[in-house]
């Protein structure tokens, strides 16, 4: 009687059965959970009389495979069941562990099974799964909405500044024309703003190339290739070795990596970033600048460091938006394309490009690339 | 007729690229001799000698035809299409001067029989110089083909 008590009063369903199948122990809690116990039933009769299913394709239990029978084979296991009594109209999940029961000499003489009602838990891993579909196919939604987006802006960028190139050339041929063909009668004032006129066509050109290129950076698909980057960017600095003529400039080479990256983009990240340099150090007595290799947030990223008039940190957010310029045009001139179309290539190879500056102190540019971290093992020979 | 024979066909419905394209041609003493075309259609007429052109002759084609391709009616890659698919005009040279750079419109000029595509520098010292090399090659340096070039037929090879 003791015994039944503690039994009944577990809050775990327990079933014990002899090694014969015969039905020992049904506590309360298991008749509540599943019903009356299957006293004059066989093993092999309990799916179909108390209504158990496999809970995930919701077929009939195998009565070989029921936790009870495994055990009376000397197996413990543990696994859920769907119940369907014909009592209860709702379904329940229980988890069931059962353990062969042995004598001194290891023969098994029966089993014991404990059930858990786990309803409450299968209802909410189930929501939570469904929650996390919805939120799945809803990012995949917007995912397609925001590329189509993006790919219309950058056809409409296209188009637009391909558009503009007509009216531009028209305005410049009209006036070198006047310049070339009529300066002599032209007063001093006009002649002043014709001048005026053919700076703003230069700069307009200018605008309109550069952002035809970021529209086709943008469309462009990756071609993507294991690329040394340290001959990239001596070429870079041999190209634009121009534009620091007669100055006294320092370069800094330092160890580069390869990358799995697109090479004649990358290149132009190098071009936008050294010339930058080169351009803000233009007041420097002695200019320095240095590129090379670091580590940021467990990623290698590349770095482009010069010590010219840098910037104030505050306007670091502004820094890589297409017009944005921290600078007037008298004092460095520029389109405010350049590191836009940086931030756009970087992104495209899914890397990450930053900076840090400081008021006459100087900048650095970081960037990371998604393939800087792979070596080219043998590659490297050839 | 005489009158509607010339050097240059230019076929460019733009007053302002016209202009300046005539520009350029005068100022190399190569616009003694040039025809205008403003649109498709009309350039399909002189080609084919029909239209306001029937008293024009297969036999007397320009030295060289500057094409634009985005064009009224008849667009630019429709009258390529035409004049280098006829046997009686293929052999006329033909240049595409454009603003546009899309590869597509490059590709499938020269699938149609191009003889070269320009895209129009928005440097005008730049678009004068093109212009001079242009003139200057078809006009003077190039050999054109003989009048009359049909090849009699079954003798293609």
């Amino acid at each position: 009687m003791l015994l039944q008590t503690v039994l009944d009063s577990l809050g775990d369903g327990l079933i014990v059965v002899d090694n014969a199948g015969r039905l020992l122990i049904w506590n309360a809690a298991v008749e509540n959970l599943i019903g009356e116990p299957p006293t004059k039933l066989a093993l092999n009769q309990w799916p179909e009389a108390l209504g158990l299913y496999e809970p995930v394709e919701c077929k009939p239990y195998p009565a070989e495979q029921l936790p009870m029978a495994r055990a009376l084979r000397g197996e413990s296991c543990e696994c859920e069941i769907l119940v369907r009594t014909p009592l209860t109209a709702k379904s329940i999940w229980i988890e069931v562990t059962a353990h062969p029961l042995k004598d001194q000499n290891a023969n098994v003489v029966g089993a014991v099974t404990a059930v858990r009602n786990i309803t409450q838990r299968k209802i909410s891993e189930q929501e939570i799964q469904r929650l996390h579909d919805e939120l799945e196919s809803r990012v995949r939604q917007r995912t397609v909405q925001l590329e189509a987006a993006n790919k219309e802006l950058e056809s409409f960028t296209y188009s637009v500044a391909h558009d503009l190139r007509a009216p531009l050339r028209h305005i410049v041929g009209f006036a070198q024309i006047l310049e070339e063909d009529f300066k002599p009668k032209l007063e001093p004032a006009a002649q002043q703003y014709l001048t005026r006129i053919q700076q703003g066509t230069r700069r307009m050109g200018l605008l309109v190339d550069e952002l035809l290129n970021l529209a086709k950076v943008g469309r462009q698909p990756l071609n993507l290739q294991l690329v040394n980057l340290a001959p990239i960017a001596e070429r870079v600095i041999a190209e634009l070795a121009p534009s620091q003529e007669g100055r006294e400039v320092k370069w800094k080479l330092g160890e580069l990596s390869w990358a799995q990256c697109d090479a004649n983009l990358v290149k132009q990240v190098f071009q936008h970033l050294i010339s930058n340099a080169i351009k803000y150090t233009r007041l420097r007595q002695h200019t320095v600048i240095e590129i090379g290799k670091t580590e940021a947030g467990g990623h290698t990223c590349i770095f482009v460091r010069d010590n010219g008039v840098g910037f104030n940190m505050k306007y670091v957010g502004k820094l890589f938006g297409v017009f944005q310029r921290l600078h007037r045009n008298e004092d460095f001139e520029g389109t405010g394309i350049g590191l836009a179309t940086v931030q756009r290539i970087v992104q495209k190879h899914r890397g990450r490009v930053w900076a840090e500056g400081e008021m006459d102190r100087g900048a650095t540019f970081y960037f990371t690339l998604k393939g800087l971290e792979q070596e080219p093992g043998t590659q490297e020979s050839k | 007729m005489k009158a509607f024979d010339a050097e240059i066909l230019l076929i460019e419905d733009n007053q302002d690229d016209l202009d300046l394209t005539l520009h350029a041609l005068k100022r190399e003493n190569l616009a003694n001799n040039i025809l205008i075309a403003r649109d498709g259609e009309e350039a399909l007429d002189f080609f084919f000698c029909r239209g306001s052109y029937a008293e024009r002759n297969f036999d007397t084609p320009p030295r060289l035809v500057l094409l634009d391709l985005k064009l009224p009616k008849v667009n630019g890659i429709e009258v390529l299409q035409q004049v280098k698919s006829d046997p009686r005009t293929k052999s006329i040279p033909v240049v595409v001067l454009t603003s546009s750079k899309e590869e597509l419109d490059l590709v499938r000029s020269y699938n149609l029989g191009a003889n070269s595509y320009i895209q129009k520098p928005v440097n005008f010292t730049e678009f004068r110089q093109t212009v001079k090399h242009l003139g200057l090659y078809w006009l003077v340096v190039n050999q054109p083909a003989p009048q009359g070039t049909c090849e009699p037929a079954g003798q293609e090879s």
